[in-house]
């Protein structure tokens, strides 16, 4: 029954932007701040939260203004919009999730400048309705969310050994020799299991390969 | 196609939309106020607490209720004065700007002093580095230092706040007993190993390769902050 509240046309919005569609894989758009906050996977997870509420609710509010915006002045009330939304998601964080603001510190903010928010500004909120544009904005950032959790856990484990901060890899293992990858822990193992992660989707949907990646 | 629209509703529309985006914000902002408050609050008692290195550190994740009770039992908060004087009755946060008072904080175990620590702040290459430094009771060893708030850039000036920086100062001098002058702990530009003889090595800690600007901000505010409390650590200096 709730599945009938989601319409078909609306899931396949959804569906679009997790696989075939994916901003980060295959639009290749927010890969900055995928290769930063991937580090933990706390951060990761509340960096995904952020940016998917921002670019659902540009979505929303940009598309439900997107006959009145002057065409002058576009590209500078699509910024306004989304900037106030980021702002607001910094405040919020910053008075309920202090630590975490403090370790994603200009990742947050930079969420403004995201071609993703923008993107999807242009691309789909200007020449869609409003309720349509909110699936395209969640798509999009659960699309975004679901490249970095998987990196961020990759990086986590290798990296530190822990996930969530909890010790996962033994103290059994280090005895005996094991180390913890230095490299996954800065940007390029981050890029690394980007890449991979592009390549293992291309070569499970071979199809992607060949069209045109920035529909 | 949109339509074109006059100057007057370009000019109308920019002007709506800027009023309503500044009001969600100041409506947000001033309703949060108060929890960004107390979360500051903490966040500074929670360095103070870290640089003077606890017996017990800080259980991570405390919250609000342990942080404070644990500060209020261990640090003592004083004023001093320029002429290293306590100042009785005055507490740092009353501290008005331009007054020549300075806030100290002294971990106490059995009512003897275990280190004394004091916020740093200075120039760092993009931003103002906020930080506390920690000396031991004999006013000459460091016991520690941390900095909580910059805006260095990751990977190089932000590096400052890693532990690999911070521990390099712990046991380093900052009073030279032979000429029995303040020489402040300096940041060398690479390694003390390659550039300081070992007699001197004691004043001196690694740098942080392609931070160098931040490096010098660091030995600056150090240099600057100690002066401005030395008249106080020399007389603790006397004593001992």
């Amino acid at each position: 029954m709730a599945m009938t509240l989601i319409t078909k046309q609306n899931r396949k919005i959804v569906k679009d932007a997790l696989w075939e569609n994916n901003p980060i894989t295959l639009q290749v758009l927010g890969i900055c701040s995928a290769l930063a906050v991937t580090v933990q996977l706390k951060t990761a997870l509340v960096m995904s939260i952020a940016l998917t509420f921002v670019v659902a609710m540009s979505n929303v509010v940009i598309s439900s203004l997107r006959n009145l915006i002057p065409s002058k002045i576009r590209i500078i009330v699509e910024l306004s919009v989304i900037s106030t939304l980021v702002i607001l998601a910094d405040q919020v964080l910053k008075a309920y999730m202090y630590d975490v603001s403090k370790q994603l510190s200009v990742f947050v903010g930079l969420i403004i400048t995201n071609c993703i928010v923008m993107g999807r500004a242009e691309a789909f909120a200007m020449a869609n309705p409003p309720g349509k544009s909110f699936w395209d904005g969640l798509g999009n950032g659960l699309g975004y969310s679901a490249v970095l959790i998987t990196v961020a856990i990759a990086r986590e484990i290798l990296g530190s050994g822990k996930i969530f901060g909890f010790q996962i890899v033994p103290q059994a293992f280090y005895d005996a020799g094991y180390v913890n990858n230095g490299v996954m822990v800065l940007a390029p193992g981050a890029f690394f299991l980007l890449g991979i992660i592009i390549w293992a989707q291309r070569a499970l949907s071979p199809q992607l390969s060949s069209k045109d990646a920035t529909k | 196609m949109p339509k074109q629209r006059s100057n007057l509703y370009t000019f109308t529309f920019a002007l709506i939309v800027c009023v309503i985006c500044s009001f969600f914000l100041a409506l947000v902002s001033e309703g949060l106020r108060h929890r960004k408050e107390v979360n500051k609050e903490m966040d500074v008692k929670k360095n103070i607490l870290k640089v003077v290195g606890l017996k017990e550190p800080l259980p991570e994740g405390a919250d609000t209720a342990t942080i404070k009770k644990i500060y209020e039992t261990y640090i003592k908060e004083v004023v001093i004065d320029k002429e290293g004087r306590i100042v009785e009755g005055k507490m740092p946060q009353v501290i008005a700007e331009g007054e020549q008072l300075y806030p100290l904080y002294i971990y106490e175990e059995k009512a003897l002093p275990v280190a004394y620590a004091f916020p740093i702040v200075g120039k760092g290459l993009w931003s103002t580095l906020y930080g506390y430094f920690a000396l031991e009771p004999d006013a000459i060893t460091v016991r520690g230092i941390t900095f909580y708030q910059h805006g260095e850039t990751p990977g190089l000036g932000a590096e400052i706040e890693q532990q690999w920086f911070t521990n390099n100062f712990k046991g380093k001098k900052i009073w030279d007993l032979k000429n029995a002058a303040l020489e402040p702990v300096i940041v060398v530009k690479g390694n003390v190993e390659d550039k300081i003889q070992e007699n001197e090595r004691d004043h001196y800690v690694d740098g942080i390769s392609g931070a160098t600007m931040t490096s010098k901000g660091v030995t600056e505010m150090v240099d600057r902050e100690l002066r401005k409390y030395e008249p106080f650590f020399a007389k603790i200096r006397g004593k001992n």
